[in-house]
């Protein structure tokens, strides 16, 4: 069979090249561009997986570059893994760009709007068929570039501007651990191919490699301590904000760790962080979720509670547990933000506050709304059941009882709050002037279309299918794979009781309990409801005090500017200021020592935030100097 | 015969005083001046490893000859910024230009 | 040059001292022209003094067997370049508000920053080439050979410069339009 799969990013891009170019011209045009660009690559993708099943294996395109000793190939990985990626990214992007003619409708930059998301899918999608680092790592920036202009794409709102900015800053902080964790597997075993991966020998700096892998992962995918830029993004369209949820973006990370998954699993220090950091994460953010009164920021933070999840399924050594949660959470989590934007595009407000009895104008909104709450809530049989119970049993399995705590208790919130989200849009008496009708066709079909894969998507690993998923994506794992029954049970439970803790709170005592609550749980809320003032504390941290040094080196600046003028005679000055310094507080000098060192480190800051670009380039400029002085030096 | 090192060396202190006048130069249309003193700079070399490679093929010229081309092109454009600065906010300091500043 | 070298030779003035003379003569030159582009306090002289070191490159090449290019640099820089440097800068009427160079600070940070880099270039031209004296002159490449070469072997690069300054050229033309109001 012809290997097609290397031209499955192509599409989306010339895609991308068009719409960008002729936008002006093509109008209306652009939507279908993109679209039919992405049910090429859709196609494609089903093709690949057919070659895949037919025993086609990863195959390389050319010869790139040669450096230190790696000869770097464009070549392309076809395994399980990136097939079933590639049909999901594929499916729901092209729903979501179905989708998003209807949400976008009469947006000024509608063209540009389809350019940005078809770069967005050929960059996911050359993300996923790499198979080396160094593809990975371009095109993960592409990602990362991506969500930027999506994020703040109504970027006369000084919000979503903002927004994008943090979401590339905090995602940078992640990729520079990436970008070192590469580095350090260049230098020491010399590969940069996935392949390679599995012969590369322990050591605490494979460790490292694997601890700084897993940095850019915790950025893309929003774990803690790097999740504080996702509530945010959903200043973008909300078709913007399924994409990043459900198919691309955040599930870059968790596709990254399940790639090295290899090297993770050498490594147990490794994994192991990467179980607790992710059960740490979706504890933390679904008690977030349980407070927040924005339809889009609680799905957001369900979104990184469940990543967090699947950091935790991979974590304990679940593989394809994880990876199956990717899957089936692909689904529910693209549907879930569809009908919320659905809901948001008929009647303008996100405070679900202001909402309520919904569903009775949007049925299909409302009905899709409910599908995939009982999905990710885990009530069987929709998908995210099977997926979530994989996972727990996993969990237990391996042992680690704290962790299995953790993930109950969060599944129990997860259906608590999903719930509160429901009742309150959909059900009851409307709680204030709104009008909500149900949105057009092409909206609603995708929404059809994906709640088909919500409820059925989650049996292809059910045991009634002899987990067909999970010997498909992972054939070492399976064959003692066996239900277990008493965790399935426990799951179910705790989502019925999620769920019905949430109709006694918020369909029969509609708003009282929670104002109780309030009142017994008082500083607990507060500090949920602020978000464990994470974003106030690194506010406090870095930001304020770079702003604040900024400031005072600039006011530095200013006067060494003016003693430069009249430089000799402040040279005296400053000369006897020093003479008198020493004459009259050689006692309290410790004191003023401390004074000193602050000035100092200002002298060296204020260079740094002058604004002037010739600065700037000064400092790269010396920093070359000096790397050549040391090569010269070193290489004789 | 004037060595090949004497050629070098006034192409480096071009460069440097190119360099130089990038770092100094407050007045945008000074910073491409000095950018065209570099590119000569990087054109002497070019020249003199034509001249003096054991192997002359001319590729040396060449290449400066699209050092030219490219230069020009570079200079068109850099003046016309130049310009739509200055016609946006009547100045062509660069200190006072620091729009991208956040 | 051979007119005049001949000319030399009858006076007994020996040709290569006379070349070597030239030589150090306009390279100096060109140099103190170059540190008043960056020095001087007038945007417009700059431009002026511009052309001297431009043209002095030029004779540059002239010892360096590149005729042609000799040419190309007088024609395109001194002709075109800094002529629209010029127009720039009358079109820009910034030119009298003086302070066109760094503060002293900046003067003497920059000043070590290009020492650093001159002195490093100094030292590895030294390390590579060792001082040679007489080096053997390879055959001049003659301008028939160039236009070949050009068409030919290096036509894809050619073809890729003529689009480059096609897309300079509607650049330009677009940035510089004047904004509809």
């Amino acid at each position: 069979m012809v290997n097609l799969a290397h031209l499955i990013p192509v599409f989306p891009f010339a895609a991308f090249v068009v719409n960008i170019l002729f936008g002006r011209k093509v109008k209306k045009f652009s939507a279908i561009v993109s679209i039919s660009a992405s049910v090429i690559s859709f196609c494609l993708s089903v093709y690949t997986l057919v070659c895949f099943l037919k025993g086609q294996g990863a195959y390389s395109l050319f010869n790139w570059l040669i450096f230190g000793g790696i000869s770097l190939n464009i070549g392309v990985i076809v395994d399980p893994l990136t097939c079933m990626m590639l049909v999901v990214v594929t499916i729901i992007g092209t729903l979501i760009q179905i989708y998003s003619i209807g949400y976008m409708k009469g947006d000024a930059r509608f063209s540009r709007f389809f350019a940005y998301m078809s770069l967005f899918m050929g960059s996911m999608l050359g993300l996923l068929l790499a198979d080396n680092f160094v593809m990975l790592y371009i095109f993960w920036e592409g990602v990362g570039l991506c969500s930027y202009l999506l994020i703040s794409f109504w970027f006369e709102k000084p919000s979503a501007a903002k927004a994008g900015m943090k979401a590339f800053i905090t995602t940078r902080i992640g990729d520079t651990g990436l970008l070192i964790g590469i580095f350090i597997l260049i230098f020491s075993a010399h590969t940069v191919y996935f392949s390679e991966l599995g012969n590369l020998g322990t050591g605490p700096l494979f460790t490292a490699a694997a601890l700084l892998i897993f940095c850019g992962a915790v950025g893309k995918s929003a774990q803690f301590p790097l999740h504080v830029w996702l509530p945010d993004a959903m200043e973008g369209p909300t078709p913007v904000s399924a994409l990043i949820h459900a198919a691309t973006m955040v599930a870059a990370g968790v596709y990254l760790v399940a790639r090295c998954f290899v090297l993770f699993s050498a490594h147990g220090a490794a994994l192991i962080t990467v179980a607790y950091v992710g059960g740490i994460t979706a504890f933390f953010a679904a008690t977030i979720a349980v407070v927040n009164n924005d339809i889009k920021r609680i799905l957001a933070y369900s979104t990184i509670s469940q990543l967090g999840f699947m950091m935790m399924g991979l974590g304990v050594g679940g593989y394809s547990a994880g990876v199956f949660h990717l899957m089936t959470h692909a689904f529910f989590k693209a549907l879930l933000f569809l009908c919320a934007g659905s809901v948001i595009h008929s009647i303008g407000t996100q405070d679900i506050q202001k909402m309520g009895g919904v569903f009775r104008k949007m049925k299909i909104t409302g009905l899709s709304f409910v599908i995939a709450s009982l999905a990710i809530s885990g009530i069987p049989p929709f998908a995210g059941f099977w997926s979530k119970d994989e996972i727990l049993s996993e969990i237990l399995k391996n042992g680690h009882p704290f962790l299995f705590v953790l993930a109950t208790v969060t599944s129990l919130l997860t259906a608590f709050y999903m719930f509160r989200l429901v009742f309150l849009v959909l059900f009851g008496k409307s709680r204030s002037e709104i009008h909500p009708h149900e949105s057009p066709n092409v909206m609603t079909i995708p929404l059809g279309i994906l709640a088909v894969f919500a409820i059925f998507i989650g049996l292809v690993g059910s045991p009634f299918m002899n987990n067909a998923f999970q010997n498909f994506i992972y054939p070492h794992e399976a064959e003692i794979m066996k239900p277990d029954y008493a965790v399935m049970g426990l799951s179910t439970l705790l989502a019925m009781l999620g769920i019905a803790v949430a109709y006694l709170l918020y369909m029969l005592n509609k708003n009282l309990l929670p104002q109780r609550v309030r009142q017994y749980f008082g500083p607990l809320y507060n500090l949920v409801y602020n978000k464990y003032y994470i974003d106030e504390i690194y506010d406090f941290l870095f930001i304020r005090p770079t702003m604040r040094l900024a400031k005072l080196a600039f006011k530095f600046d200013l006067g060494v500017i003016d003693g430069t003028v009249n430089g000799v005679a402040r040279l005296t000055v400053i000369l006897s200021k020093i003479a008198a310094w020493i004459d009259r507080y050689i006692v309290d000098g410790a004191v003023n020592m401390t004074a000193k060192i602050v000035g100092i480190f200002s002298l060296v800051l204020r260079r740094m935030q002058t604004g002037y670009i010739q600065t700037y380039l000064l400092i790269a400029f010396f920093g070359l100097v000096i790397i050549i002085f040391v090569k010269l030096i070193i290489g004789g | 015969m004037i060595p090949e090192s004497h050629f070098l060396i006034l192409g480096a202190a071009l460069f440097s005083i190119g360099v130089f006048g990038v770092f100094t130069r407050r007045n945008a249309i000074g910073i491409l001046m000095s950018i065209e003193l570099i590119l000569n700079a990087a054109n002497i070399n070019l020249i003199t490893f034509s001249k003096f490679s054991a192997s002359p093929d001319g590729l040396g010229q060449i290449f400066a000859l699209f050092v030219i081309a490219i230069a020009a092109a570079s200079a068109v454009v850099g003046l016309c910024l130049v310009i739509s600065i200055y016609r946006n906010s009547k100045t062509i300091l660069v200190n006072k230009i620091n729009l991208m500043k956040w | 040059m051979s007119g005049l070298i001949q000319l030399l030779n009858s006076h007994g003035i020996p040709q290569d001292f006379v070349i070597k003379a030239a030589f150090y003569f306009i390279a100096a030159l060109t140099l103190l022209f170059a540190l008043f582009v960056v020095l001087s306090r007038h945007i417009f002289r700059a431009a002026v003094y511009l052309a001297v070191v431009l043209t002095g490159i030029a004779a540059v090449y002239l010892f360096l067997d590149a005729e042609f290019l000799a040419v190309v640099q007088v024609l395109i820089y001194v002709g075109a370049i800094v002529v629209l440097f010029i127009f720039t800068v009358m079109l820009t009427a910034d030119i009298d508000s003086g302070t066109f160079v760094g503060t002293l600070r900046r003067m003497s940070v920059a000043a070590v920053a290009s020492l650093a880099i001159f002195f490093i270039l100094f030292k590895v031209i030294n390390m590579v080439t060792a001082w040679k004296t007489a080096v053997p002159a390879g055959a001049s490449i003659s301008l028939s050979q160039l236009g070949k070469s050009l068409m030919t072997g290096y036509a894809l690069p050619f073809e890729v410069i003529s689009l480059i300054s096609l897309a300079a050229l509607v650049g330009a033309l677009v940035i510089g339009k004047a904004e509809k109001r």
